[in-house]
């Protein structure tokens, strides 16, 4: 992290901390909104049956909010 | 990591209502368990993505890929994963209300390393993002188009052009170049598109 972007990046070479990691997770969500749909989960897949059942109809839990993050 | 650990990172993990956060916990725990046994594991795929983008892309199945060794015997994937409380098996199984897949030797063509993240059991590797992207983009168009994975690599794409996940671009140029991929025009066609919607100059621009 530096002074300019208080963003952290996610670095290649070196690990990214927790608290570092989370900090950056409503940026980058924000970043993805602005090229594709906020929610791009696909709608089926070979996992379809048992994600349904574990998740009550569903393929996953749902999504935090971007203003929740 | 002592057996009490164990069942308290499950009941954290078990609690989590966060898709992303609960994938992460759960790569840190089992990523854990099978580091004591010397197993090195990656995380590929969508959760890949989801630790990267933020991309809201994940669905319940976390898949996990062998660095070191890169085979492990069917006992020994009974045994570590019955550590974490795991149900089912021999390559899927049902842990804290996900699926883990622990596929084969991962696939990487890269030259960078993989990431990593600090996170709460321990850290996770993540397959690198130079592979993740240009994976994604070959599965956008073949075996046919792919809306999906175009929108997850428009993610990518976008979160590396924006400072927030380092992209060594003349890797992933290279990478998209190499005859297992083939797939250089798409991919510089796509990171320019995105760089036009953020108004960033295109790095894979010759």
């Amino acid at each position: 992290m530096n002074s300019a972007n208080p963003i952290p990046v996610i670095p290649k070479g070196r690990p990214i901390s927790w608290e570092d990691w989370l900090k950056g997770r409503r940026a980058r969500r924000e970043t993805g909104n602005r090229v594709a749909p906020e929610i791009i989960r696909r709608s089926s897949s070979s996992s379809d049956k048992r994600l349904r059942k574990l998740f009550n109809g569903e393929r996953g839990l749902p999504f935090k909010k971007t203003e929740e993050l | 990591m002592m057996p009490a650990h164990i069942q308290r990172a499950l009941a954290d993990i078990t609690a989590e209502t966060d898709p992303t956060l609960k994938h992460l916990k759960l790569a840190s725990l089992v990523s854990a368990v099978f580091r004591e046994r010397g197993v090195e594991l990656v995380v590929v795929g969508g959760s890949a993505i989801e630790f990267y983008t933020e991309g809201a892309y994940v669905s319940g199945d976390l898949d996990l890929c062998l660095v070191s060794p890169p085979r492990l015997d069917i006992r020994t994937r009974q045994e570590l994963m019955g550590l974490v409380g795991a149900k089912g098996g021999p390559r899927n199984w049902q842990v804290a209300g996900l699926f883990v897949d622990v596929l084969g030797e991962v696939e990487t063509l890269a030259r960078t390393p993989f990431d990593e993240l600090q996170a709460p059991y321990g850290p996770v590797r993540l397959v690198s993002p130079e592979d993740l992207l240009v994976e994604r983009v070959l599965i956008s168009v073949y075996p046919q188009p792919h809306e999906p994975a175009e929108l997850c690599a428009r993610k990518l794409i976008a979160v590396a052009l924006a400072g927030q996940v380092e992209m060594d671009w003349p890797e992933a140029r290279r990478l998209a170049g190499r005859p297992e991929y083939r797939i250089l025009p798409v991919l510089v066609k796509l990171v320019g598109e995105v760089a036009h919607e953020l108004g960033k100059p295109n790095p894979c621009d010759s």
